[in-house]
């Protein structure tokens, strides 16, 4: 980024490429760990080594790529973000928020709440440690941690503590990677047990399951899912027990360009939901759009004003509801 | 504490029982033990949840302090 090159084309794209997906670190570090390569995919035809295929992408990870285009941090309101760093792997954060956010309300009218908060936040990246914690004012804090016991082990735990009683949320995950297959187990509050298996079933395409049980509800649920992608498409497909029917596809039309499209059937509500939207990464800003079938067009800007100032618009139209969210907002550090 | 005065009154449910036959006795023993273990773990996940609850933030700010380049305490706290 930043060169200086004023070619008339893009450049041509290197020969052999790996696929190396954009670090799932969003702004305000939405992610919690870098997205690991998905194993190279030779240009020549060669017999296809079925001892040998690469490892998977984890099995919440399948959606990454459509998620990451079509589902921008949309927000109403003023944010901004200032994140200081100490050290190699320490860093500060403090995050100002003023603004409207969204109450999911029963009836069909959206119920907007004006809010303002400070958020505090400290973030401690090793190699093998991750810690990142946020404390709001209202004393919330937001807690991840990821530990790598051993080479193939890693512990991840995600937590949001309160000071109300029983509103605190915890979840524990033990991902197991093998050579070319992952496995997951889940425990969470309020007795949630989980568990997903992920595997390569050809260099191209990996298949996986899930099953998850909440004791306090007696409720427990199946799903399956797949994903294909190559160099320039990414397809998946994600059916569950609960009654959704879920997949996409993402197509990469250059290094700058990916569109992406998406469609959710949920069969107990009966709703359908399908959206298109676009992913320019560009030098200097990073736009992307999309478009429901509810009516929705939305849009999410990240320009770069200088070395780690970001400036960020947000907008999201629904005619519909007449509901109209626009937002604005800096991202100082990285 | 709340969880504490919950503890006192298992000794006197033990020992009403002494008449009963041992079969019946061995089962309450564990029964008993169950309640115990399960009111043990539920004060230690209390517990443990207020003091991630005020500690994780300071350990994260312990811990970065101490990695190299050590940081300054003027660095921590200013703003710049």
């Amino acid at each position: 980024m930043g060169s200086a090159a004023s070619a008339a084309a893009p450049p041509p794209p290197p020969p052999a490429q790996p696929q190396m997906a954009a670090p799932s670190y969003g702004l305000g570090l939405a992610g919690i760990l870098p997205s690991k390569p998905e194993g190279d995919d030779k240009k020549e035809v060669e017999k296809v080594d079925y001892l040998n295929l690469p490892c998977p992408v984890p099995f919440e990870e399948i959606q990454r790529e459509a998620l990451m285009s079509l589902k921008p941090e949309l927000f109403e309101g003023l944010r901004f973000d200032f994140t200081k760093g100490l050290n190699q792997k320490f860093s500060l954060s403090h995050s100002v928020f003023m603004g409207s956010l969204e109450v999911p309300s029963q009836s069909s009218e959206t119920i907007k709440v004006p809010t303002a908060h400070y958020e505090f936040g400290a973030n401690f990246l090793d190699p093998k440690l991750i810690l990142v914690g946020r404390v709001m004012t209202d004393g919330r804090l937001n807690a991840r941690v990821k530990c790598d016991l051993t080479d193939d082990l890693t512990l991840k735990i995600n937590a949001q503590l309160t000071h109300e009683p029983h509103y605190s949320q915890g979840m524990f995950n033990f991902d197991y990677k093998g050579t070319d297959y992952r496995a997951q187990f889940q425990i969470g509050n309020n007795a949630f047990y989980g568990a997903n298996y992920m595997q390569s079933v050809t260099p191209n395409l990996s298949m996986g399951t899930e099953i998850f049980w909440l004791g306090h509800q007696r409720k427990s649920g199946i799903g399956f899912a797949s994903r294909y992608n190559t160099d320039k498409m990414v397809g998946t497909l994600q059916v569950a027990s609960t009654g959704i029917v879920a997949l996409s596809y993402v197509q990469k039309v250059s290094e700058k360009v990916s569109l992406a499209s998406d469609f959710m059937y949920n069969h107990m509500s009966k709703d359908v939901t399908s959206s298109f939207g676009y992913d320019y990464m560009l030098r200097q800003c990073r736009l992307r759009g999309k478009i429901d079938s509810n009516g929705v067009v939305a849009a999410y800007l990240e320009e770069r004003l200088n070395m780690g100032v970001n400036f960020l618009l947000s907008a999201e139209l629904d005619h519909s509801k007449k509901n109209y969210k626009f937002g604005f907002g800096m991202t100082i550090g990285e | 504490m709340a969880s504490r005065p919950s503890l006192k009154p298992k000794p006197k449910g033990k020992g009403a029982r002494k008449g009963s036959p041992p079969a019946d006795e061995e089962q309450s023993k564990a029964a008993a033990t169950m309640q115990f273990v399960k009111e043990w773990t539920t004060w230690t996940m209390k517990k443990s949840k207020v003091a991630a609850h005020y500690g994780f933030i300071p350990l994260i700010i312990v811990l970065g302090m101490t990695t190299e380049p050590k940081p300054t305490l003027f660095q921590l706290l200013s703003p710049v």
